[in-house]
């Protein structure tokens, strides 16, 4: 009964946008539309060009991750963490790891977190690629994007040798990481970052100097840091709006405290504080600090194991906790309650494209259809984190 | 070219007219250095690799030495111990074993790896204390026909492997033959025949 | 084209053309001889450079491009061709039928219309009308037409926003191309597009880009508004493909679906040829006079040779920049047209005017401010050669360190 009244409710609440008043036009853009970034709908009242309002609707990606966490062992459950988000598997992988140690009680060696750190600043770099190419295609330049993608193979082809995989990497372990680094690798990724470093900057006058491409983002859809607070920004997004909150400095987990490394922060770059280009620009900015910790990192590899011993079948006494790491979106955090036995009893994954989703409806008022693309562009929404 | 936070000090504080001005030198100077990057890619390396026309190198050896691509179980020595059926996190690894009435001898009837299925996690390949199963370089599986993705390692019923008690790595065979010949017949139609040793209404896929 | 054909005749039936009665039969097969060989050199053309842009926008990218069908993938645009044909024509259900099945043909015929008085050296040209430049800009409006109505007929929302946006941009743009042109119209004295090439010279001084600050500044206003009527980036907004899927022709398929891109690769050599007769010298060949051109077959065919150059030169630039530039907004498209390319093409013609009356063509003083402002042009384009080579130089030992091979790779090295 209660179900059928909350359906009534949610038609009334549409009702406005299926049946738009006389000049206005309902259009749906997506779920296949090429600039919605995976499979996402979003329901778009306009006048013309202007949009009166723009509401996504999400859930088509869904796959249940978190109750196949329920019937998967806390060992096999990680190849499906890195479903999570394609783009950034390495995080999800993360705050899982995390969120099993410190229930079981596992110490992580320390070379093991100098690893992890490597593989989520190259997949951070990997992820920022992909937001601020995907940005400049949704704007239409092409170029852009496929020079990013091509930094971004060099990258895939590293983690290819690192863990064997270009995608799901499925490289961490509970008490640590799959496999050692081979010998030639460090020296191989300094080298890529010795090429990646001066492409950024030629990057810049190809894209993110351009007058065009600055004009289409700046004091477009800003977002203001009472917004972004409210509405549960996380990462990019909110600092994009000057708010200086990074987990990695925060928290401190992990080997992060080990590293010299600024957060960047959205300034109003060349328009209003919390615009479309500040979003942008404080991922330029991230994947330079991202190179730095880096080299940190190789630098200063401590030697040992690069994994704790863990039972095969391992058993989590009665207890729960939420872990939160960075990730390229922002906070992504893991909440797990275990029962005892070697299954989670419940698993709930927050995500940072999740909250971003949120904000969309209330940015995209007054703006026009090429903002829209814009704005989701640069928030750097992944339909699959969104929907689990 | 000025650095966007330059501009970001410089852009505002200006008259309209000289902001004009400004836009338009902004707008073409912006313009012909995005030209020039173009231009100068021009006589740049392509980064394309024309797999599978044109390679300079084998893709076995392009691949790296962790690359997870198809399983394959070297079944000889394999001890029959299941870890990698219950490690399995979908379920992909199916093994069978009988156990023959009068010798009381142990034999491995099906090894199975359902590859649509698989993810290639490397769970399975982790938790083997002897390195039967493995990884191989092979990665293109395309089928007309779902069935044929079934590997079936076992043709005749073998025994389990007895480990060693000084164990040490064994060399096997990493090359991915076995697979490969598992293989050969993907894109044929797969037939099945009545399996009797079931009954009637079972079938068996004949290779 | 009368002259010509005239001529032909005496050399081929030596008969004086006047005398015979068969001359209207002569003429009528003339007439379908150019436009035969025109048509198929618009096709031809707009089918050649899809393969030529794929393989450029390649490069660009980093990839390498078609190179599959036929040796180096030559024949690529033609296999593309067959697909399409091969497809099925698709109308929509709800779609105005007759309106959908008309707009390509729209968008074709205006196209092609403009080929008529376009120049490709002296006396080459399928019809020297005195008021050719009115006829182009006149003909080509055409296009917008079929673009509205293919994307009005459709009945799909994307369509008609692409539609709606084609409107604007032709309506908006067509006041600065008309003003860039009548600067040139007025130096050259003439609406007819072989005038205007004969009143220019063959060294690139003598051309009306170098005239005056004035006409260089509608030389790129001209440029700039020509791709906003030809729908090229970075005025794609009609069919903007991440915003609108693909705009006024998202609805069509096969054939009908084809003739769209193939007039947009024409156009490209539309634009090409109208920028290089009106701005860039023609056909004229450098240190060569009217006279001895005009004599003389040889020169005629260096000056087709020069003008077809020319225009590819223009026409790469067109490529190049699709390949580099987003796409601006629809309002700023409207607005740097309004606030920009009108008072500044405004502010040229007038300033050619009075240019013209204090420092005439002829003077020495005009001549000397003329090489001035082709230093300015080679001064600006050969910055631009040395930041093309300080971007290949930044990355080159990093990049040979990474990959382990050598940057080098020009683009005539076929992969």
């Amino acid at each position: 009964m209660s179900n059928s009244i909350k359906k009534e409710d949610d038609l009334k609440h549409l009702k406005p946008l299926t049946s738009p008043f006389e000049e206005e036009m309902m259009l749906n853009m997506g779920p296949q539309h090429p600039s919605t970034h995976g499979v996402l709908n979003f329901l778009v009242v306009t006048d013309g060009e202007v949009m009166h309002q723009a509401r996504p609707n999400i859930g088509y990606l869904h796959r249940g991750i978190e109750k196949l966490a329920e019937m998967t062992p806390y060992t096999g459950f990680m190849p499906y963490m890195d479903r999570v988000d394609y783009l950034a598997a390495m995080f999800a992988n993360q705050a899982f790891a995390m969120a099993v140690e410190r229930l079981a009680g596992i110490e992580v060696p320390e070379r093991a977190e100098y690893l992890r750190v490597i593989a989520c600043e190259l997949n951070r770099i990997a992820s920022h690629l992909i937001a601020t190419g995907a940005l400049g295609l949704d704007l239409g330049a092409i170029t852009p994007f496929l020079h990013w993608i091509r930094e971004r193979e060099f990258i895939n082809d590293l983690m290819e040798e690192l863990c064997g995989a270009r995608l799901t990497y499925n490289y961490m372990r509970i008490g640590g990481v799959y496999a050692d680094i081979p010998s030639g690798l460090p020296d191989k990724i300094l080298r890529f970052l010795d090429h990646f470093e001066p492409i950024v900057d030629e990057y810049n006058r190809l894209l993110t100097n351009n007058e065009i491409f600055v004009r289409r983002l700046a004091d477009v859809a800003v977002i203001t840091p009472i917004d972004a607070v409210n509405f549960g920004l996380v990462g990019p997004n909110l600092r994009g709006s000057g708010i200086e909150i990074d987990l990695r400095k925060i928290l401190g987990y992990s080997a992060y405290p080990n590293f010299d490394f600024e957060v960047p922060l959205g300034k109003g770059f060349r328009g209003t504080q919390g615009d479309c280009y500040d979003r942008y620009m404080v991922r330029m900015l991230e994947m330079k600090e991202s190179c730095k910790i880096i080299r940190q990192a190789i630098e200063n590899l401590p030697a040992g194991e690069h994994r704790a011993k863990v039972k095969r079948k391992l058993k989590v006494k009665e207890n729960e906790f939420y872990s939160r790491i960075e990730s390229a979106r922002g906070e992504m955090g893991v909440y797990l309650i275990s029962d005892g036995t070697d299954k989670p009893y419940r698993l709930k994954i927050k995500t940072g494209s999740f909250t971003a989703m949120s904000i969309v409806e209330k940015i995209s008022q007054g703006l026009m259809i090429a903002d829209l693309v814009a704005l989701i562009g640069s928030l750097d929404i992944v339909a699959p984190e969104v929907d689990r | 070219m000025v650095s966007a936070m330059e501009n970001a000090v410089n852009a505002k504080s200006h008259l309209p007219v000289f902001q004009y001005f400004k836009n338009i030198y902004l707008l073409v100077v912006s313009i012909l250095e995005g030209m020039a990057v173009t231009m100068s890619y021009l006589f740049r390396r392509p980064i394309t690799i024309q797999y599978p026309y044109k390679m300079e190198e084998s893709i076995d050896t392009v691949l790296p030495p962790q690359f997870r691509g198809i399983l394959e179980v070297d079944l000889p020595y394999c001890i029959a111990c299941l870890r990698c059926a219950n490690t399995c996190p979908i379920d992909c690894i199916a093994i069978d074993l009988e156990k023959n009435a009068e010798t009381k001898e142990r034999f491995i009837t099906r090894f199975d790896i359902d590859i649509s299925k698989c993810m290639f996690c490397g769970l399975c390949v982790e938790g083997c204390s002897t390195g039967a199963i493995h990884h191989t370089k092979i990665f293109s599986g395309t089928s007309h026909y779902i069935e044929n993705l079934v590997l079936e390692f076992v043709d005749t019923p073998v025994r389990p492997f007895k480990k060693p008690k000084s164990m040490e790595d064994i060399p096997f065979d990493k090359s991915g033959k076995i697979a490969k010949n598992k293989l050969k017949d993907f894109f044929s139609p797969p037939e099945f025949v009545i399996d009797h040793r079931k009954g009637e209404k079972y079938t068996r896929r004949v290779r | 084209m009368k002259e010509l054909a005239d001529r032909l005749f005496l050399m081929i039936f030596n008969i004086e053309p006047a005398n015979s009665p068969y001359l209207a039969l002569w003429y009528a097969l003339i007439i379908f001889l150019a436009s035969f060989i025109l048509l198929n050199f618009a096709a031809l053309f707009a089918g050649i450079t899809s393969f030529v842009e794929r393989r450029i926008a390649a490069r660009i990218q980093s990839r390498i491009g078609p190179n599959l069908v036929g040796p180096q993938g030559i024949i690529q645009w033609l296999a593309d061709g067959i697909k399409l044909f091969l497809k099925e024509d698709l109308v929509p259900k709800d779609a105005d039928k007759i309106l959908f099945r008309f707009a390509p043909y729209f968008v074709f015929t205006g196209l092609f219309g403009a080929f008529v008085a376009l120049p490709f050296g002296y006396g080459i040209i399928a019809a020297d009308l005195n008021i050719g430049i009115y006829y182009i800009l006149a003909f080509t409006s055409l296009v917008v037409l079929g673009i509205i109505m293919g994307g009005w007929s459709s009945n799909s929302k994307w369509a008609l926003f692409g539609a709606l946006r084609s409107a604007a941009q032709i309506i908006s743009y067509e006041i600065p191309t008309g003003l860039s042109l009548m600067i040139v119209i007025m130096l050259a004295g003439s609406l007819s597009t072989q005038s205007i090439i004969m009143a220019q010279g063959g060294w690139p001084w003598e051309w009306f880009v170098f005239h005056s600050p004035f006409t260089l500044v509608g030389f790129f206003i001209f440029f700039t508004s020509s791709l906003a009527e030809g729908n090229r980036v970075p005025f794609d907004l009609p069919e903007a493909e991440s915003e609108l899927v693909s705009g006024y022709n998202t609805e069509y398929s096969g054939l009908r679906f084809l003739i769209f891109p193939m007039a947009e690769w024409a156009n490209m050599w539309v634009v090409g040829a109208l920028v290089t007769l009106t701005y860039l010298g023609g056909w004229q060949v450098p240190g060569v006079s009217l006279e001895a051109i005009q004599s003389s077959l040889l020169l005629i065919l260096i000056g087709i040779a020069i003008f077809c150059i020319k225009s590819l030169a223009v026409v790469f630039i067109i490529i190049q920049l699709r390949w580099t530039l987003p796409r601006v907004r629809v309002d700023q498209m409207a607005f740097v047209c309004w606030t920009y390319f009108v008072p500044i093409s405004l502010l040229s013609l007038i300033g050619t005017m009075i240019w013209m009356l204090i420092f005439p063509w002829e003077t020495i003083i005009g001549t000397v401010i003329r090489i001035v402002m082709f230093g300015i042009g080679a001064g600006v384009t050969i910055w631009y050669l040395l930041r093309i080579r300080y971007n290949y130089i930044t990355d080159k030992p990093r990049f040979e360190r990474f990959k382990e091979a050598p940057q080098w790779y020009p683009p005539w090295k076929m992969p």
